[in-house]
Parts: C-alpha cells; sequence; structure tokens
C-alpha cells in the first residue's frame, strides 16, 4: 500500500429530512482495495456520489494527491481521475459498446473514428481480461457483461481510482470470483479502489481496509487483518446481529402453489422461463435464490397475472388461475409485495387512505353500490396503521411523503390483512434499514406459522437463509435445485447460482451445465 | 444558479395563488401583444368586460357560449385524470350535430317535441360516444397514441360534415348554400329565460358538472380512473381493467361533446351547417386544464372564458380587433400555469437563496 | 404509356414532391426533437408562425429566401417557449405543445388580418438542376424543383448521417433512452433537449414558410390545415428515422397531389370526400405504424415526454 491519493475531510451532506452523510473523514492509499462497509441507507452511495460529482457536499474538502479539489459534475470527477461503478448501470441499451464507451468524450472530433476506438477498447479487454466485443449492443450482454463494460469505460477515459457501489449485487459467486480476480489485477497496475458493500464474507475477503458508516456517521477505519467478521458486524450495526431468526417448526398444510412447465417471455421477447415446475404448501416459506435476471421477477408476475405464460399451468389451491387476470388471482387469495415500492406497490401522489384500500374498495364495507365509503377506507387505513406499526403523519397527505420503511410496511400491511393462502413477496426488504428489515422478516413468518404459503424472492442470500424452510435456485429459467434449509450449504447454493451442480431433490432433471 | 429542491409537502397558498397570476400574466401577455398593433389594451380589455358582462343580454350571451364550453370541458376532465388525452372534442362534437339532425330532419312531423327532443339528445350523444369509441379502442387494444387518432378524426369528422352539407342534407332551397332547412320548433330545445337565447342546454351543463365531479370524487370508477392516471402498473397490479375504464371514461366523454353539439345546433342555431362552433372543443381542453381538473370549479371557469370570448367576439366587429386574441390570451395563461406548477412541489433557489 | 398519362404522371409526382416537402421539414425536426424526449405538439402553431412571418417577409421586402429564413427563424423561437416550460420547469409537455399550437393560431389570425387576400408578386423559383434533370422519369420529378426542396434532400442525408455516424447523434440518443446515464457521462442533458427542440422549431418554421411562399402564395388564416398534426403522426411512421420520413411525407403528398388533382379536373366524387382521404390515409397509417412498432421492438424514445431531474433521491 502507498501514499495517500484520495483524502476525505469532514465532508457533510443533507437532504430534505435526513443527514446522509456526517462529517466524515476517509482517506483511500495508492494500490489498495478500501471498502467502504454499511447497511442500506448508511450513506455509502451519497459519500460516493459526492466523489462523483453528483451530489456536492454541503460542507468538507476533498484532497486529490494532497490537491484540494472541487468536483461539480461526474465530467470533472472523470477529468480528477475518478471513475465510478454504479449499482444501476450507466449503459444505454440500444447503443453499443462502443456508442457507450465514447458517450461524453471531449477529445473525439465530430465524425467518429470507430475502428481507432474498437481497438483500444479491445485492448484494454484483453489487458484485463474482460472479455467484450465493442460491436455488441448492450440489450444483448448479459449482466456481468454490462459491468465489465463500465469497468472499460472507466479505464478508457484513464481513471486511477475506481469506485464500485455493490458490484456483486447481480453476480453468482464465481462470477464475483472473476470479478476479485479483475479488480486483485487492477491494484497491481497501480490503481486504487473503492469497494462498496455490505456483505460481509466478500468485504472479508477481498478488503485491505474497511470504513464502516453507520447512519451516515463514521464508525471507524480498520485493517482488514486487524479485525474479525463478528465484530465488523457490530459496528456496521451497534449490536449484537442475530444471524439466525428464531423459527417454529414447520407445519405444512395442503399444497396451495403448483407450477408446472411454467414458460414466458420477458420484456424485450426472450423466452425467460423455461419451464418451472415446484409445488408450495401452506406454512412454508419457499426462498427462490438466483442472481438477478434469471427469471424471479418474472416468475411471480406471471403467479399473479401481471404476465402471460406462454406454456404450462399454475394451480392455486387445486384451481387452475394460468393467465387469468390480475383480479380473478387475489380473489383465490393471492397477495403479492411488489419489488419496487413506489413504481409497482403504490401510488405516491394518492394519500395513504386510497393506497391503503387499494386490495379492497371494490368490497364492502369499503365499496357501497357504485361509490366509495371513505369514512369506511380511513377507518382501515387507521386499523392498519395500528396494527403494523407505521408512521403516517397525515393519512390524507400523498403517500410519497412517507419514508421507505413506512412505505413497505404499508403495502405489507395492505396484502397481509387480505389472508391470504399464498403471499408472493419479491425483495421485501430492499432498501430498508435494519430495524423495518426485521418488522418484516417477522412478520413473513408469522404468517407462515398461520399456514400461509409464502414464496419469498430474494437476491439476498442472508435473508433467505435466515427465515427459509426450503431453498430453490433458479438459473436461466429454470429451477435447477432445491434443499431443506437444514441440509442448505451456501457454496453449493452459490454453485446452483452458476447452473454447475446438481441436485438430488430434483426429479428428472439433468445436469444443468454452464 | 437556479435550482430546484423537493419540497415535504404542498402550500395550500401556492395552490391558489399559481392559477391566479397565471390569469394575470396571460391577460398581460395580451396585452402586450395588442399594443404591437396600436390599440391601447385597456380600452381593449374594457371593451371585452362590456362586451360580457356589461348588461343582461351580452351576459346572458356569455352564458349561452359557457354552455357547450362546460359540457366538453367536464368530460375532458373524466378522461384527462385517467392521462387519457382526448383532443377529438371537436370531431365528437359535430358528429353528435350530425346524428341528432337525422332526427330533426326526419322525425320532425312524427314525434311530439319532448320525444323529439329526447331522441335528439340520445342521438347526439350516441354520435359522439361511437366517434370516441374508436379511438379509445385503438388505445385500448392496439396502444395506438391517442393524441394523433383523435386530431386526424376530427378532420374525417369535417369533412364528413362539408360531404352531408353540400351533398344529401342541403336544403334545395338554400340557393346551393351548405345549409339544411331550419329545424321546426318542434326540434328546438326550450328557451330558459325569454329575451335570451339561454337554452335548456344549460342545465344539462350544470347536471353533466355535478355528475361528473361525484363519479370522480366519490366512485369506485372514479378511484380506478385516478389509479391508472397516476400509475398504469400499479393499476394494473391492482387488478383494474384498464381498457374497461378508458372505453366507459371515452363514451362518457364523447358523448357529453356530441350532446353539446346537439345542443348548439338545437338550441341557437336551429340547423345543421358547416360554421357550428366546432372550435369549442380546442377550448373545452383549456378550460379543463385551468379547472385543475375539477368539474365544478369548470362551471366558473367556463363561464369566465365564455365572456372572455363573447367580449372578444363583440370587439371583433366594433373595434376590429381579430379574435385570435383569445386564443392569445388563453394559451399564455397555460403557459404560465403550467411552468408554475413545478413551484407546488419544488422549492425555487437562486444563488443559494429560498425565493419560493 | 399514352403521352398524356405519362405526362401527367410526371405532374403528379412532382406536386408530390413539392407538397411532401412541407411536411418533410417538420417531421424531421420532430424525430430529432422526440428522440432527445421532449413531446412538441406545437408543431401546428410553429409552422403556422412560420407560415406568417414567412409570407410576410416576402411581402414586405421582396426576397424569397430571407423571408423562408425568418419563416424557419420564428418556428424556432417559438419552440423555446415550450423547451423553456417542458426542460427546465418540467411542466406537463403534451398540454404545453397544446397551448403552443392554439398560440400558433390565436397569434396569426391575430397579426395575419392586414395579408389576407394578398399576393406574393414573386414566389420561390424553380430551379433546374442541368444534368440530373435529365434523367429519364426520375429527372423532371426532382431534380426541377426549387431550392428548398433540393434542402430538404441533404436535409435527410445529413441528420441521418448525423445521428448513427456521429458524436452528436450518439449523445442525442443517449439522452432520448436513458438520460440519467446520459448525465453521468458528462452530457448536458438540458443542452442537447434545448438544442433539438430548437431544431425541430426551425424546422416546423420551415415547413410552413415553404408552404405560403410556394405553393399557395397567399395568406389564409389557419393555412397548415392541420398538417402540423399530421408530421407528428408520420413521425411515428418513420419510426424516429430521416430516410422514413421521407416517404411519409411524400405517400401524404402523394394522396393530396392526387385529390386536389382529380378536384380540379372536375370528378364525380364529393370534393369533401376526396380532401379527406390525406386525414384517413395517416390515420390507418398511424394504426400500421403502431402495430409494426410493437412487434419488431423498435422503441419510441424511452425518455419521451418524462422530464429530466438530476438531484432526485
Amino acid at each position: 500500500m502507498g501514499a495517500i491519493v484520495l483524502q476525505v475531510k469532514n465532508i457533510s451532506k443533507h437532504f430534505p429530512g435526513v443527514l446522509a452523510n456526517d462529517h466524515i473523514n476517509f482517506d483511500l492509499r495508492k494500490g489498495e482495495i478500501h471498502t467502504l462497509l454499511g447497511e442500506n441507507g448508511a450513506g455509502k452511495t451519497t459519500l460516493m456520489n459526492i466523489l462523483d460529482g453528483i451530489y456536492y457536499p454541503d460542507e468538507g474538502e476533498i484532497y486529490l494527491n494532497g490537491k484540494k479539489v472541487d468536483i461539480r459534475s461526474p465530467f470533472e470527477a472523470t477529468k480528477n481521475g475518478i471513475g465510478m461503478i454504479h449499482q444501476h448501470f450507466m449503459l444505454v441499451d440500444t447503443l453499443t459498446v462502443l456508442e457507450n464507451v465514447v458517450l461524453g468524450l471531449e477529445s473525439q472530433g465530430f465524425y467518429l473514428n470507430k475502428k481507432k476506438i474498437a481497438e483500444r477498447i479491445k485492448e484494454i479487454s484483453q489487458n484485463y481480461n474482460l472479455n467484450i466485443n465493442p460491436y455488441a449492443k448492450i440489450w444483448q450482454l448479459s449482466v456481468g457483461e454490462q459491468q465489465r463494460v463500465e469497468i472499460i469505460k472507466t479505464l478508457f477515459r484513464g481513471a486511477k481510482i475506481l469506485i464500485m457501489d455493490e458490484p456483486t449485487a447481480v453476480l453468482t459467486p464465481q462470477e464475483a470470483d472473476t470479478l476479485f480476480k479483475i479488480l486483485r489485477r487492477m491494484i497491481k497496475e497501480d490503481k486504487s479502489i473503492i469497494f462498496i458493500s455490505h456483505k460481509l464474507d466478500e468485504v472479508m475477503k477481498i478488503s485491505d481496509r474497511i470504513t464502516v458508516l453507520r447512519k451516515g456517521k463514521l464508525v471507524g477505519t480498520v485493517d482488514k487483518k486487524e479485525i474479525k467478521q463478528k465484530e465488523l458486524a457490530k459496528m456496521m450495526v451497534g449490536r449484537e446481529v442475530l444471524f439466525r431468526l428464531e423459527r417454529n417448526p414447520m407445519r405444512r398444510k395442503g399444497e396451495v402453489l403448483k407450477i408446472e412447465d411454467l414458460e414466458t417471455h420477458n420484456d424485450k421477447g426472450i423466452k425467460i422461463l423455461r419451464g418451472i415446475n415446484f409445488s408450495l404448501p401452506g406454512g412454508e416459506i419457499f426462498g427462490l435464490a438466483g442472481v438477478s435476471g434469471n427469471g424471479q421477477t418474472e416468475l411471480a408476475e406471471v403467479i399473479v397475472g401481471l404476465r402471460r405464460a406462454i406454456a404450462g399451468k399454475v394451480y392455486i389451491k387445486g384451481e387452475e388461475v394460468t393467465n387469468l387476470y390480475p383480479k380473478a388471482i387475489t380473489k383465490e387469495g393471492t397477495n403479492y409485495i411488489p419489488p419496487d415500492r413506489l413504481k409497482v406497490g403504490l401510488v405516491p401522489n394518492l394519500s395513504s387512505v386510497e393506497n391503503a384500500i387499494l386490495r379492497r374498495y371494490d368490497r364492502e364495507p369499503i365499496s357501497r353500490g357504485i361509490f366509495l365509503n371513505y369514512e369506511e377506507a380511513a377507518k382501515y387505513t387507521r386499523e392498519l396503521i395500528k396494527q403494523f406499526n407505521i408512521m403516517v403523519p397525515r393519512e390524507n397527505a400523498p403517500v410519497k411523503f412517507l419514508s421507505g420503511g413506512n412505505l413497505q410496511k404499508l403495502i405489507l400491511a395492505r396484502e397481509i390483512r387480505e389472508e391470504p393462502a399464498l403471499l408472493i413477496a419479491v425483495h421485501p426488504s430492499r432498501g430498508l434499514d435494519v430495524g423495518a428489515t426485521e418488522f418484516v422478516r417477522k412478520k413473513l413468518l408469522e404468517e407462515r406459522d398461520q399456514g400461509v404459503a409464502i414464496l419469498l424472492i430474494s437476491e439476498d442470500l442472508e435473508e433467505l437463509l435466515m427465515i427459509s424452510d426450503r431453498i430453490g435456485v433458479i438459473y436461466e429459467g429454470k429451477i435447477v435445485g432445491m434443499v431443506d434449509i437444514d441440509d442448505a450449504n451456501i457454496n453449493e447454493i452459490g454453485l446452483m447460482m452458476a447452473g454447475v451442480h446438481k441436485n438430488p431433490l430434483l426429479k428428472g432433471e439433468e445436469n444443468v451445465k454452464v | 444558479m437556479l435550482k430546484f429542491e423537493k419540497r415535504e409537502n404542498i402550500p395550500l397558498h401556492l395552490r391558489i395563488l399559481i392559477p391566479l397570476i397565471s390569469i394575470l400574466l396571460g391577460v398581460l401577455i395580451g396585452g402586450i401583444a395588442v399594443m404591437f398593433s396600436q390599440v391601447n389594451p385597456l380600452t381593449v380589455y374594457k371593451a371585452i368586460f362590456i362586451g360580457a358582462f356589461g348588461s343582461t343580454y351580452v351576459f346572458s350571451e356569455t352564458i349561452v357560449v359557457a354552455i357547450p364550453l362546460l359540457l366538453i370541458s367536464v368530460g375532458l376532465i373524466l378522461v384527462f385524470k385517467m392521462n387519457y388525452w382526448n383532443i377529438g372534442a371537436y370531431g365528437q362534437y359535430i358528429m353528435g350535430a350530425i346524428f341528432c339532425t337525422y332526427f330533426a330532419l326526419n322525425s320532425a312531423e312524427t314525434m311530439s317535441r319532448p320525444i323529439l327532443l329526447m331522441m335528439m339528445c340520445i342521438a347526439g350523444m350516441v354520435g359522439g360516444a361511437l366517434w370516441a369509441l374508436i379511438p379509445a379502442a385503438l388505445k385500448a387494444y392496439w396502444k395506438v397514441n391517442e393524441v394523433i387518432a383523435t386530431l386526424l378524426l376530427n378532420y374525417i369528422a369535417l369533412y364528413s360534415l362539408k360531404f352531408l352539407m353540400y351533398g344529401p342534407w342541403r336544403n334545395p332551397r338554400s340557393f346551393g348554400f351548405p345549409l339544411t332547412k331550419i329545424f321546426d320548433l318542434n326540434a328546438q330545445l326550450p328557451k330558459l329565460i325569454s329575451h335570451t337565447r339561454i337554452h335548456l342546454g344549460l342545465i344539462f351543463g350544470i347536471i353533466a358538472a355535478i355528475i361528473i365531479w361525484i363519479i370522480i370524487k366519490k366512485t369506485k370508477f372514479g378511484y380506478e380512473i385516478r389509479v391508472i392516471g397516476e400509475n398504469e402498473i400499479v393499476a394494473r397490479y391492482a387488478g383494474i381493467n384498464i381498457a374497461k375504464n378508458i372505453i366507459l371514461a371515452m363514451i362518457i366523454s364523447g358523448g357529453l361533446a356530441g350532446l353539446a353539439g346537439m345542443a348548439q345546433i338545437s338550441g341557437i342555431i336551429h340547423m345543421l351547417q358547416i360554421e357550428i362552433n366546432p372550435d369549442y372543443g380546442y377550448t373545452a381542453i383549456i378550460v379543463a386544464w385551468l379547472s385543475g381538473l375539477n368539474a365544478l370549479t369548470a362551471m366558473i371557469v367556463s363561464f369566465f372564458l365564455g365572456g372572455l370570448f363573447a367580449g372578444a367576439s363583440q370587439i371583433q366587429i366594433t373595434m376590429k380587433v381579430p379574435i385570435g386574441i383569445v386564443g392569445l390570451i388563453e394559451s399564455s395563461i397555460l403557459f404560465f400555469l403550467l411552468g408554475g406548477a413545478i413551484l407546488t412541489n419544488y422549492k425555487l433557489y437562486y444563488k443559494g437563496r429560498k425565493i419560493i | 404509356m399514352r403521352p398524356d398519362a405519362y405526362a401527367i404522371t410526371i405532374i403528379l409526382l412532382a406536386a408530390t414532391v413539392e407538397s411532401g416537402t412541407i411536411l418533410l421539414f417538420p417531421i424531421i425536426g420532430e424525430i430529432f426533437t422526440e428522440r432527445s424526449g421532449i413531446l412538441n405538439l406545437g408543431i401546428e402553431g410553429m409552422m403556422i408562425i412560420g407560415a406568417l412571418v414567412g409570407f410576410a417577409t416576402a411581402f414586405m421586402t421582396g426576397q424569397i429566401y430571407w423571408a423562408f429564413f425568418m419563416g424557419m427563424l420564428a418556428g424556432g423561437l417559438a419552440s423555446l417557449i415550450h423547451a423553456f416550460i417542458s426542460i427546465t420547469l418540467r411542466g406537463n409537455q403534451v398540454v404545453s405543445g397544446l397551448a403552443l399550437s392554439i398560440f400558433g393560431l390565436g397569434v396569426t389570425n391575430f397579426y395575419g388580418q392586414e395579408f389576407v387576400n394578398l399576393q406574393l408578386a414573386h414566389t420561390i423559383p424553380q430551379v433546374i438542376i442541368p444534368g440530373l434533370s435529365q434523367i429519364p422519369f426520375f429527372g423532371p420529378i426532382l431534380f426541377k424543383q426549387d431550392y428548398m426542396v433540393y434542402l430538404s434532400y441533404i436535409l435527410v442525408i445529413i441528420t441521418w448521417f448525423i445521428l448513427f455516424k456521429t458524436k452528436a447523434g450518439i449523445q442525442l440518443r443517449a439522452v432520448g433512452q436513458n438520460a440519467q446515464a446520459a448525465d453521468a457521462m458528462g452530457v448536458n442533458v438540458y443542452k442537447v433537449r434545448y438544442f433539438w427542440t430548437f431544431f425541430g422549431g426551425l424546422m416546423a418554421g420551415a415547413g410552413g414558410a415553404y408552404l405560403t411562399l410556394n405553393c399557395a402564395p397567399f395568406w389564409l388564416d389557419g393555412i397548415t390545415a392541420g398538417r402540423g398534426w399530421v408530421a407528428i403522426a408520420l413521425v411515428i411512421f418513420a419510426r424516429w428515422n430521416p430516410p422514413y420520413a421521407l416517404i411519409g411525407a411524400y405517400l401524404f403528398g402523394a394522396i393530396n397531389a392526387l385529390q386536389f388533382q382529380l378536384q380540379s379536373m372536375g370528378t364525380t366524387i364529393p370534393s369533401a370526400l376526396l380532401s379527406m382521404q390525406p386525414y384517413f390515409l395517416t390515420f390507418i397509417l398511424i394504426i400500421v405504424a403502431t402495430l409494426l412498432v410493437k412487434a419488431k421492438h423498435i422503441g419510441v424514445p424511452k425518455e419521451l415526454g418524462i422530464p429530466y431531474a438530476r438531484e432526485e433521491k
């Protein structure tokens, strides 16, 4: 590890209602991988967005190689040798790799010399083993490949400092290892890397030093060799972390959900589910693991009727419900907690009351002939608020003013109160703080104890391991493995997520090779 | 320099101030335009005011103009709430006029007045509803852009009217002019107030406004429409049948526009001709938006815009000020309203200091 | 072919090009505006403003090309109203565009009174291109036109080149497809949108000016007769690609020229039904184009109509 290349002094940034960064101090040495650790909402992304010029700090200074710098835009960040790879890729899917790399570059003239640029891209690609074709269109590439395009973009612009925001969130454990190899090669070439994560295993594997943030404040910076995972967790969360939630023994009851040879297309018309088979009894939480993009969201959408199945069948409580309208499926006792709160689960400009009744506005007593009984609606909403401990300062104000955790609680409350037989929950605790996350998981377990069948789709393996009774792995549109929780082994699951392993519990499935 | 920052709540005083200031600024722009053609804007505005409200008769004429504006705009409010842009009220109005004329021409002898008028009302609504159904179905099932579809249908409706007027429905005794014969008394909507031209259509308008307001605020249909307008994905997820709602709302909107057409030719013009004020279909869009998509407010706004139009029509003759001044003022008010809307959700900072 | 049928065909096709050029300018302009993510429904308003300004300038100065330029400029300036409301103030683009059209119609009615029933002494001169105009069949159709038509040919080629072969084109396409990514890459989203919206206004003004300076050398209230709306429809037909804009514009021009010819020849078909055909055709084209776009996943620019703001947390 070498000299200090980047220093962040006393940085503060506030947004309406929240202090995202509170007088943070942080430094980066040449040739190191420095991890920024913290949970969702700790302030890691905000801090990095400041370094990347997307936000401007309210207080504090940034020094590069000893000189003070003022970064007012991503363009200036790039000029200063900082390249950021965001969680959500900044790629234009209809353009090619080459066009994306070249986007925004000043040095190129009016006419695009595609050959020269393509050569340089191939050079970088070979140098770091990135394996990317410059003329491919982004929408044709896999998620891992798209991430590598992002890396090429930064290297093409001469980045010396790379910031990677939760890069493994979309990768299999094997792809993550490939990424780590690439990163280690980079630091040998005297690049410095800031790595943002909330996954302790990874952090211990890849870091040289670790800085922990919690609720916007700096907790401390430590050397990887001098700390243990458990201590890190405590720094991150501030209290003893439950690595396993208390669970009652499972009591299976009847077959609630049955999926047979299900197939469907994604939004781009490519077949994304290629024959899904499983069944789910009441009283069980079936956790579906898989790298995002393998069909999980589409599976949930087909079950609840938001997406057309092109083959196969879905049965709920023995009745076939394939391709029925969402309302009909809801009537069968199915409820859905969608992955995107403000885009799919709630109407941001309508009030909490109007959002709360979304599932029962056409039933008595809230419905009265063709009219809506707003008094009953308000009464029902208040019940939900009390039962689920939701903070709603004004029940008639637009719901978009509530915090993420309270929004998720509202959705959860609304769906659970319908007393479903089947509950589909997709990324239910994404973006929530520790308290809200615990609440969500506890509620799911409660429902399971009541005999509800729960299909839990999550990117968070830790979460799946924590509350599932059975874990399945989806890969390229098929279920490639299934284990009871007591037999679950995280390495095996990781391999299944990459399509390598054969699982004995699966009948009639061939060995699915990558 | 100029920066916008999200608000945490929407201040009430702004919600009233912004529309008011928009109206003032729009009127100001109109005044500046008038100045450029060497006329004193104050004289013009005073004349418009007198031409709209200055005597009992012109006051009643203002109401006459307001009637179709009200009928059409409340229908538009219903579909605009759903984010469905019905620009076709012009054509739906024409179709309503055409359909009701069929009965006016053919059944005047055989039906009594109340029955004939009822048939004409129904025919007018059916005509407008059918013309609205076409783009509604195209959008609901094939996702065809409704702005273009409704607009093109306007021109098709207009030329259909011209065809009828120069062709099969032309009055043989009209010396070649494209008019039908004058409607029998049977086919004319009764007047509400003697010595004015205010006809039964006013009652239609008020009832329509109240019904639309109730639908939007208090019924399940209205709730579904609002959800669709705010977030289509959530609507689908909630099980709301979007196609059905688009079609139903457009049938109502087109029906009201068609009824407005019927009311105008039966209550005022007393015949079918080419000039039947279909431009009300476009003005009604402005009424709907200026009313903040509130059907009750639309009653007030259509009255005032009706006054603007009636007054401007007067000075078109007396002061030779072209009628285009109306469109100029209306669109300017709309510009300021649209631009000012951001302030309800965002605070304005200039060079670091908060302005609004 | 019989000699006079051949002659009529040539005349019709030449008229098609002329009539289509009125639309070609605004279609290309709006293609670029929408590619940047801005929906501008004010084309009718910008076109008619260009028409009046062009006519008035020509009438007062006698300089045809200067008048064309002024008409173009007027359209561009008008577009800035919509640009400011849509881009900086993030207002509702559908209503803003409609307001611009109503504004244009109102303003031109107001100031156009003194020009009604006046005729231009000189209209756009025909410029025959030597050599190219001798080509059998196509020569007289394509190369016995005027400078504006030739400008439109070059425009199609240049804009296609800019869109797909230059850095500016990449930036434009990026802004319209993923504004956040473009912003993160250092592209000034606002500047790109203002530029191409202004370009759209210039083009709309050009179309309107061409109408009054050439095809109908007099001024009438509302002379654009809905062509602005047709242009927007044909943008969808062109799938936001300049060469296809040519096809759409000329298709409309052909029907227009044909029905005009039929009417002047005195057919038995009622004139109203003939006049209806161009709009009816466009209506069908839109339905077809929408179905095709759906089938081939060729996108509407994803950001169309959605205002962009950077610090949205």
